[in-house]
């Protein structure tokens, strides 16, 4: 059996309002794959943030190569050994392959840069992973993968041992995953310890040696991959039982209110078609990078399209701008509150009545306060929106009002559609409860709910039929009462599968 | 992939800037014999020193502003730092202190808000253009307040005859194998600084942050540290033309290098530097400055007036940002699909 490079034992880490990491131990061992897997928000990150010293650890104890280390920095654990290659890559695009390479640490003489050596080095240790990449071409020209590929060279010119791969592959097409699990299996040889964070679970068998399985911020357990199955896999993943009541509604399903048929847009969004009755909340489950936000946007206009068709009560409908919509009366309540859905140092009145000012104001375009003030005081009260009054600052509120000031936004229109988009996202329970009230209303007035959420029991709770993406297609459709969070699951990782595909 | 090796107009080109450089210099040939094809007084040797010598003041401020863009900021003080050394350096001549004594003394000033531009934009993270809109107000109080709210004396009344005169040769008036001092002096600032930005740690440093700041922090790169260089070759440059317009006038002006920032940005857009950061090169922005003053001296000479100058530079700024905007992307207004 190979050394333990990484041992770390009941590391404990909080966010505020958050336990993220609750006594979790992690071990690596020298020429091993570990796969670290876990739901979205189950502290896979929080954890391998903490190994390679952006978080800093509230206790327990971390050695690496058998040595005990306090809080790290960045830069310290880079000196250690431990190189983490991000999801969203960390590169200066202006900059060379080489420049990128050697960047902070740059050799040089008295006083002149040594490029021709730093660019001689950088391409021998591409060609040792046999990467095929111009040391001197700007990383901002080339394909994701093979920037992903410098990010490699980079953390390997700097020695280290420890490499965390965080999703490497979702943005490669099969060739190039190929490419990269045959340098990381180079790597193994090496001796290196490398630790895959990946959600595409039928990756696994081509590379990993063993699994460590974390959920909600706890470890689970960790086996040899062989040892295992898939559905144990899962099962480990999404153990938990559903604690939270969750309102639900009874209602006739009705007429077929909205479809979508055929919308494309870009990767993200790929031959997605559904439909919403009358009465019925449609949930979309998915893990993150699913493509759910997107196909909202998609459907909201926001961003450009290749395809899609839209049926309103039956008659098509054409969406080129969120103006289209909304005057449609499709309208979409956004992921990102703060970002997308409210202008945060403006007051709540003018928030509320920002898509509402064609109902608000008279011929000449001027605001007319008494109806200003009663569209206000209506949201309000319907809505339940705990402030001293309307010109109180949005951004001041508290998570789970702004959301209702959101939603609140669009209800003062005849809307026939309300997309949510993790509307619950970061608020209290008690104001979840609010929000969920608030959709199974819409839902008894004949409403069309689309309800976009990552927590699998909320959306199982809530919606009353559960459309699953993946990686920007619908994979399946369940029905909420009789489906399982296995079921939901094994559809939300099953990702097409690049490595025969290629074949 | 690799067939750039090949190609050596290519592996030309691929240098950061390179291509926005070519335009730019091949607009200037294209300006400057158009010029002398309505009026072949443009070619004449006088008329070539006085755009050299007029070219200069551009290309230092361009320096200046450069090298703040490439970091990804912007220095609004340049112009308020080029009076306030014109008044520092004016004012100590005419109280008779020595030139040199003069140059180093007005040198410590600007450099002083450098440093200050330096630490309010890197150290505690202000907006640079809130951080240098503050300094940029401070320092031309100061120009003012130097001489007690008014413009010097000639600097000769302190210094005497001879030692002014030998400071306005030195750095306005005088030649050196037949082209004015300011250009060797431009041309002298460049080359130092043109070494410091594509040869040494600090130029690939200035590059990085104005890349990626978290990318080359992570990488340990001094962010604070390289900022402040930056604001200090913007302080150093505005200094000298500073002290050029001293000299070219013979006395401070309080309000010397009015607007200067903003010709500097223009110098540099011209000549390819993004004011997003990360890219540009100096001889981008040496084109630039070339193609501004051509421009301005052949409207000069063909009888334009100011105000038509003023509006060929509008135009020549955006057309080029949007030329590179276009060749970047290779579609114009159109919304960018990956935005997210």
């Amino acid at each position: 059996m190979n050394d333990v490079i990484v041992a770390m034992e009941n590391i404990n880490k909080s966010f505020p309002g958050v336990k993220a990491l609750d006594n979790v131990k992690f071990e690596l061992r020298s020429g091993e794959v570990m796969a670290l897997l876990g739901e979205n928000g189950a502290g896979k990150s929080t954890l391998m943030k903490i190994l390679s010293g952006v978080y800093t650890r509230d206790s327990g104890t971390m050695s690496i190569f058998g040595k005990e280390y306090e809080d790290l920095t960045p830069k310290q654990a880079q000196e250690v050994g431990v190189a983490i290659i991000h999801q969203e890559l960390n590169m200066c695009k202006h900059l060379s392959v080489a420049e990128n390479m050697f960047l902070g640490r740059e050799k040089r003489g008295k006083l002149i840069l040594k490029n021709t050596e730093m660019e001689e080095e950088a391409k021998r240790i591409l060609d040792d992973l046999k990467i095929d990449i111009n040391p001197k071409q700007a990383v901002g020209e080339l394909p994701v993968s093979k920037q992903q590929m410098v990010e490699i060279a980079k953390a390997l010119s700097i020695n280290a041992k420890i490499l965390i791969m965080d999703e490497p592959t979702s943005a490669l097409t099969a060739k190039e995953i190929e490419e990269l699990f045959r340098i990381i299996r180079k790597l193994k040889e090496n001796g290196c310890g490398i630790v895959y964070i990946s959600h595409r679970l039928e990756e696994l068998q081509h590379i990993v040696d063993r699994v460590t399985i974390m959920r909600d911020g706890q470890y689970i357990t960790s086996m040899n991959f062989a040892d295992t199955t898939m559905d144990q896999i899962i099962t480990n993943m999404v153990g938990r039982e559903i604690k939270e009541k969750f309102p639900r509604v009874e209602c006739k399903k009705g007429k077929k209110v909205f479809e979508v048929k055929n919308l494309n847009a870009g990767r993200m969004v790929r031959n997605v078609a559904f439909s919403v009755y009358e009465g019925e909340i449609v949930g979309f489950a998915g893990l993150m990078g699913a493509g759910r936000t997107e196909t909202t946007r998609a459907i909201f206009g926001v961003d450009a399209k290749e395809s899609g068709e839209f049926y309103l009560d039956g008659k098509e409908i054409k969406i080129n701008c969120p103006m289209d919509a909304i005057r449609a009366g499709v309208v979409l309540a956004p992921e990102d509150r703060k970002k997308d859905g409210l202008c945060t140092k403006l007051s709540i009145r003018d928030n509320l009545t920002l898509p509402n000012l064609d109902l608000v104001c008279n011929k000449l375009q001027v605001v007319d306060n008494r109806k200003e003030k009663e569209l206000c005081d209506k949201a309000v009260e319907d809505l339940k929106i705990k402030t001293p009054n309307v010109e109180i600052d949005a951004g001041n509120l508290s998570g789970g009002n702004q959301q209702k000031v959101v939603v609140g936004k669009w209800l003062a229109r005849d809307s026939r559609v309300v997309i949510f988009d993790e509307p619950t996202r970061g608020i209290d329970v008690g104001a979840k409860v609010e929000i969920y009230n608030l959709m199974n209303k819409l839902k008894k007035q004949g409403i069309a709910v689309v309800f976009v959420s990552s927590e699998m029991p909320e959306v199982m709770g809530i919606a009353d039929r559960i459309i699953v993406m993946c990686d920007g297609r619908i994979t399946g459709e369940v029905m909420a009462e009789t489906a399982s969070q296995n079921e939901i699951l094994t559809l939300a990782t099953s990702f097409e599968n690049k490595m025969i595909k290629d074949n | 992939m690799n067939g750039n090796k090949k190609n050596p107009l290519k592996q030309v080109l691929a240098i950061r800037g390179m291509g926005a450089t070519l335009t730019a210099f091949a607009g200037l040939i294209m300006i400057y014999l158009a010029f002398g094809l309505i009026n072949s007084t443009v070619f004449t040797g006088q008329n070539i020193m006085n755009l050299l010598r007029s070219m200069s003041k551009y290309l230092l401020i361009g320096i200046a502003q450069s090298y703040v863009l490439i970091t990804g900021n912007i220095d609004l003080s340049i112009g308020s730092m080029v009076g306030m050394s014109a008044m520092i350096a004016a004012t100590l001549m005419t109280l008779g202190v020595n030139p040199i004594l003069a140059i180093v003394i007005t040198l410590i000033c600007c450099l002083a808000v450098g440093v200050v531009n330096g630490f309010l934009v890197g150290k505690f993270k202000l907006p640079p253009f809130i951080a240098t809109l503050g300094t940029m107000f401070v320092t031309r109080g100061i120009a003012y307040m130097v001489n007690g709210n008014r413009n010097t004396d000639a600097i000769a009344t302190g210094v005497g005859k001879e030692t002014a005169d030998n400071f306005q040769n030195f750095f306005y008036y005088g030649t050196t194998l037949g082209i004015y001092n300011t250009f060797w002096i431009a041309i002298v600032v460049f080359l130092i600084f043109f070494f410091l930005l594509s040869k040494t740690r600090t130029g690939r440093h200035i590059y990085a942050i104005g890349s990626n700041v978290d990318a080359a922090k992570l990488s340990g790169v001094n962010v604070v540290a390289t900022t402040t260089k930056a604001y200090l070759v913007s302080a150093i440059c505005s200094c000298i033309v500073g002290l050029i317009l001293c000299a070219q006038a013979g006395m401070g002006n309080m309000e010397a290098g009015n607007m200067y920032e903003m010709y500097g940005v223009a110098a540099g857009v011209i000549g390819g530097v993004s004011p997003l950061g990360g890219t540009g090169m100096l001889l981008g922005t040496l084109a630039g400055a070339s193609v501004w003053q051509t421009l301005e001296n052949g409207l000069n000479m063909v009888g334009a007036q100011v105000g038509i100058q003023r509006i060929v530079i509008g135009i020549i700024v955006v057309f080029a940002v949007l030329l590179d905007v276009v060749v970047r992307t290779g579609q114009i207004g159109k919304k960018n699909k990956n935005a997210k």
